[in-house]
């Protein structure tokens, strides 16, 4: 026994120091993309500095950018934010409960319910974006039915992510064993219970990441919501003070900044939250 | 001795395959029966067809007093299917934990959701059940931190938390490592010792041998032979059971 242990110990700091080399290995070349990136930052900012560079015979002339204008309308454009943000949570919201919905259907045995599943995804996965968020805005007022922007804006937004996130919940809800659902009807639950009991919970952890990046995704496409005008979300506020002053390069840069920036923060929140899952693997 | 399931003239049919064959079996109150056969013989099925996991095509099951005749459909139907269900108990090869859950909720799902039992009250009983299989010290783990061994030890308690009168299990030590068998194995016994009602499907002979008061054979559908474990093992009628068992005795050699 005495001599087995001391072989154990041997063989895990063997492992140990393996390890140790991968993780070291590891830092240095994540140091290294990090410091690329900060030179590539640095490349990016002094092309729009107005700067310019002289190596050898070779001049670079960077950009000039109206500082001036940028000051002057940086919190009208960070004004937008919220907007973008409110408008990017309801929809998710609704996109979450449609793809649910439409998922089910795509199960469902009863010929009525599954074709309408498969015919709204159809429908808007065969249409643009752009036509759908028009289409609520300009042509059913033509029909009397006038909504207001933020409305009309999450209606297709909402419409559009949901078809095509039916199929992360489908997939959710396939990852979900068969032998799930026999257990729980030899326990004796009834259809609707085996659902709510046990396969939507599993199919819904299932479905947290992908929908994390959905919701990404969606920040960037409310910017097409700003064409009708009517929801003052960043990249509306960005054009109207662009084309008005004739500094569309200075105003698109500043949306631009704002829109990286909330994806990174919303990426790095979405990395964090899927580690906490994958820990928590039931 | 009364019987608790009573299966008559069953038949299953998967399509055009004809997997279970008019049969008829009485299990009494408090009998460990033990089906044995090569793999494809229907015994899972017949097992399955037992709790309605597999709908018979004919014939009538019976469990308990509750009469319920295959092929038929409607609410009524349903009704009887779901009161068979709550008597008995069935533990699954793949152990089929809910892996959302930890090992107490596992337990006490079914008491409050099917039966509708306050939470007190079925936690107790849960607790109960998990110190019986030796599980209690795991109580808020989750599934995926367990042993096979112990993953079936918990599906045997939340099967028992329901308070089945009869328990099926199928082939509940075949998914796991030899090593661990034993564990299982034991649970069961003390189960069968308790009194309860048990149909197992196994290929363990040395279980059948030792706990079953009844070892049924089946083979292409139909049970072949039927009898106390030490004439069957002694004395086996039919050549397919003395295959069956001379290909055991061959591996426990090994």
């Amino acid at each position: 026994m005495g001599i087995f242990s001391g072989k154990e110990q041997v063989q895990k700091s063997q492992a140990e120091l393996l390890y140790e080399v991968q993780m070291r290995k590891e830092r240095h070349f994540r140091a290294n993309v990090g410091l690329s990136w900060f030179i590539l930052l640095l490349i990016l900012i002094l092309a729009f500095s107005g700067q310019s560079l002289t190596i050898g015979s070779v001049t670079f002339r960077g950009i000039k950018v109206d500082t001036g204008f940028i000051a002057n309308n940086l919190s009208f454009i960070a004004g937008g934010l919220g907007e973008t943000i409110r408008i990017s949570l309801m929809s998710i919201a609704l996109a979450m409960i449609l793809a649910l919905l439409a998922a089910l259907g795509r199960l469902s045995t009863f010929p009525p319910i599954y074709a309408l599943s498969t015919f709204y995804v159809s429908l808007i996965r065969g249409t643009p974006l752009y036509l759908q968020i028009f289409f609520f805005f300009l042509a059913l007022p033509q029909l009397g039915i006038i909504l207001p922007g933020l409305i009309a804006g999450v209606l297709a937004l909402g419409l559009n992510y949901g078809a095509y996130m039916s199929e992360i919940f489908r997939a959710g809800l396939s990852s979900v064993g068969k032998g799930q659902r026999e257990a729980a009807i030899a326990l004796g639950m009834t259809p609707s219970q085996t659902m709510r009991r046990v396969v939507l919970p599993q199919a819904l952890r299932f479905a947290i990441p992908p929908v994390g990046n959905e919701f990404i995704a969606m920040t960037k496409d409310s910017a097409l919501v700003s064409a009708t005008g009517f929801v003052h979300e960043l990249m509306w506020r960005s054009t109207k003070v662009g084309r008005a002053q004739f500094h569309n390069l200075e105003a698109l840069i500043m949306a631009a900044i704002f829109y990286w920036g909330m994806t990174m923060i919303l990426s790095y929140l979405q990395s964090r939250l899927e580690t906490r899952l994958a820990k928590g693997d039931r | 001795m009364t019987s608790i399931v009573k299966i008559s003239n069953l038949e299953k049919y998967f399509g055009r395959l004809h997997v279970l064959k008019n049969i008829s079996l009485e299990v009494p109150e408090r009998q460990v029966v033990c089906l044995i056969g090569r793999s494809g013989s229907g015994k899972s099925t017949l097992l399955r067809c037992i709790n309605f996991l597999e709908q018979p095509s004919k014939g009538t099951i019976e469990v308990d007093g509750i009469v319920v005749h295959g092929g038929e459909r409607g609410r009524e139907n349903r009704q009887l299917v779901h009161d068979v269900r709550l008597k008995t108990g069935m533990v699954f090869q793949e152990f089929n934990l809910f892996p959302h859950m930890s090992v107490l909720e596992n337990v006490i799902e079914g008491p409050i959701t099917v039966k509708g039992m306050d939470r007190e009250k079925a936690i107790k009983l849960g607790e109960e059940h998990l110190d019986n299989v030796g599980m209690l010290f795991k109580r808020d783990e989750y599934p995926n931190r367990l042993s096979g061994g112990q993953k079936q030890r918990v599906a045997i308690a939340r099967a028992l938390t329901m308070e089945p009168r009869v328990m099926l299990f199928d082939e509940p030590t075949s998914a796991l490592d030899p090593e661990l068998i034993g564990e299982v194995l034991n649970v069961m016994k003390r189960v069968a010792k308790e009194g309860m009602t048990m149909i197992v499907v196994t290929h363990e002979m040395g279980f059948a041998r030792e706990v079953a008061d009844r070892v049924i054979v089946m083979a292409e559908g139909e049970l072949i032979e039927d009898a106390r474990p030490t004439d069957l093992f002694s004395n086996p009628k039919d050549p397919r059971t003395k295959a069956l068992i001379d290909r055991y005795r061959s591996g426990e050699q090994q």
